[in-house]
């Protein structure tokens, strides 16, 4: 191994320290949240947890799509992808698994897995018919399955992604490239299925009467958006001192920022073709969803949710797009590690957006219920949640960086990787 | 002879290997040549750079097309909805920036692709016919396993037997002149 690499990954306990730290002050306050009853602290959890996990699904998907269309630019890359997916099922026993599987954090998270929990119109869960229609889904042995079944799924694709292509630095066989081309070509289908599942249930479903069929498209559109913008940060992180130091290219950088350009224009079609829908039909048990994250039900006037729902459209939408037109911002490397980050913050207030407004039931209001806000005291929470995953997450990256070569020096296309050009 | 074809386009002259025209076209553009062009059968990678060609210029008119085409979205929705004939449909407003923006969006799409199509078109000097280069009998080849390069005489640097003298420096063969 070589000399710079090694220094790199006696650093990983440090980033895996002080990331389990930070989870645990987050777990903690989750768990006195069970006494109060109070479901927000365990939603940082599951920001924090779904943030690195939508990151890691991109990064794996990427990592599949790239093997199966034997993308020339990819090579130096994917390594890198391949060291950060392994943290994937790792990042969801540390979050989703406990909020899952024990259930005083089930019952408050997933309130529809309480039949004693109230809703806004005086019946409880146990006996509201739009959960009885739904329940063969939404029941709770089937729902601890699936979240089992995604961590075995997402661990053993990791596993071979990883293990054959790790193995192909020893073996030096081109025929290591073709079975991780069968692999991907079976793992793109089934991980779309699993993301999609997987959207459903993690977000979907903390607001159980809504339905959306488009809601897994915009997780892969977000996902591979946030790894997309990691990828670059990460990249130019290692080009400056690091492993890629001298390989990477104005011409990978300007593939990655094209790929950008395209997910933000995707996640925009598919964000609103959903709104789009469903304020065309204007169907009560559709615009629900979007009502409580524009109005307050008391006052009937604008929330803290409609500031945010504008930060996405011009934040998260218009402002990394209209940037990324332009030539220079995908191959000056200043420019593009700031859109970088534009999404990477973006992404948060996306997840925030879809994951933390609730009807919490007030016998007092108006409506029979209240929307927790945006602003709280638990943002910080959930941004401790995410740099403890993230520890975490870059802690087992570097970790892995230790366990083969670092760019795929007997990858059939190596060559075309570090000599791509536009 | 006519008064039309004494007037010289430039000169050409041929290389028969891809480095030879690569390297040529680098000594061309260093001596400082605006107004000249290589002819080749199929796209040599780097020879934009080689050519200190700069980048094209289409997209910005992709971008004018687009912004005007969301403009127009904007405006024919409004009018035809709002304006002319206000009718209320859905329970939707007159005119507001959500409903009819399926309509701002295609007509971006569809201006932007004009912008494009037709940018290009304008930009590359397009529809034209005939070009001075097809006289030559040895530009047919330049399709099949030949390359050219052609210094055109509206170049500030052209002078005739400099400008032969100069590609014949280069290692360029067949050298000919092209009359207009």
């Amino acid at each position: 191994m070589s000399n710079p690499s090694a220094k790199i990954s006696d650093k990983w306990t440090l980033f895996f320290g002080s990331g389990l730290l930070a989870l645990a002050v987050t777990w903690f306050f989750a768990y006195q949240g069970i006494h109060g009853h109070d479901h927000r602290p365990a939603l940082s959890v599951l920001v924090g947890c779904l943030f690195w996990v939508s990151i890691l699904i991109g990064m794996l998907m990427l990592t599949m799509i790239t093997r199966v269309f034997d993308a020339g630019w990819a090579p130096i890359i994917r390594r890198s992808w391949e060291f950060m997916i392994g943290g994937l099922p790792v990042v969801l026993i540390l979050g989703v698994l406990p909020l899952v599987f024990v259930p005083s954090l089930r019952h408050i998270v997933w309130h529809w897995t309480d039949a004693s929990s109230l809703l806004p119109n005086g019946h409880t869960v146990g006996h509201d018919p739009i959960l009885q229609a739904k329940s063969w889904f939404l029941n709770e042995k089937f729902f601890l399955a699936r979240v089992a079944l995604y961590i075995v799924f997402f661990a053993v694709i990791t596993w071979a992604l990883r293990h054959w292509s790790f193995l192909q630095d020893r073996e030096r066989s081109a025929s290591h490239t073709h079975r991780l081309h069968a692999i991907s070509a079976a793992g793109i289908p089934l991980t779309a299925v699993l993301l999609t599942l997987l959207a459903f249930d993690c977000l979907m479903a903390l607001t159980y009467h809504w339905f959306s069929t488009m809601y897994g498209v915009w997780f892969f559109a977000l996902s591979i958006r946030l790894a997309l913008a990691v990828t670059v940060i990460l990249t130019y992180v290692l080009s400056r001192g690091g492993w890629l130091d001298g390989i990477l290219n104005q011409a990978h950088r300007h593939v990655l920022g094209c790929l950008m350009l395209a997910f933000t224009v995707f996640w925009a079609y598919i964000s609103f073709s959903q709104y789009f829908i469903i304020y065309s039909a204007n169907i009560p048990e559709e615009t629900f969803w979007y009502n409580i994250r524009e109005l307050n039900p008391i006052t009937g006037m604008k929330s803290d949710w409609w500031g945010v729902s504008l930060y996405l459209i011009f934040g998260f939408f218009f402002l990394p797009f209209l940037c990324l037109l332009f030539y220079r911002t995908k191959i000056i490397a200043g420019r593009l590690l700031t859109i970088a980050w534009v999404i990477l913050v973006g992404g948060i207030f996306d997840l925030w957006f879809n994951a933390v407004p609730r009807q919490i039931v007030d016998k007092t209001a108006p409506e029979g219920f209240v929307v927790s806000p945006f602003l709280s005291g638990f943002l910080w929470l959930d941004l401790l949640a995410i740099l403890g995953f993230g520890g975490i997450v870059l802690g087992l990256f570097l970790r892995s960086s230790a366990k083969a070569e670092t760019i795929p020096v007997h990858d059939p296309r190596i060559l075309e990787s570090i000599h791509y050009h536009e | 002879m006519t008064e039309r074809n004494e007037r010289i386009y430039g000169v050409a002259c041929t290389f028969r290997k891809v480095s030879d025209v690569y390297h040529a076209a680098e000594k061309v553009r260093d001596a400082g040549w605006k107004k000249w062009d290589v002819h080749t059968p199929f796209p040599i990678h780097g020879m934009d750079q080689a050519m200190g060609l700069p980048r094209s210029k289409v997209p910005r008119l992709t971008l004018l097309g687009g912004v005007t085409g969301f403009i127009t979205g904007c405006l024919l929705t409004w009018y035809m909805n709002s304006y002319d004939y206000p009718l209320i449909v859905g329970g939707k407003p007159l005119w507001s920036p959500i409903y009819p923006f399926p309509v701002m969006y295609e007509c971006t799409i569809l201006f932007a692709a004009f912008g494009t199509f037709f940018g290009q078109f304008i930009l590359n000097g397009l529809p034209r016919h005939h070009h001075p280069v097809f006289d030559l009998p040895q530009f047919a080849r330049t399709s099949d396993d030949s390359f050219m390069i052609v210094l055109e005489a509206t170049d500030e640097k052209f002078h005739l037997d400099e400008s032969r003298n100069f590609l014949l420096s280069l290692g360029g063969q067949e050298i000919t002149v092209i009359r207009d």
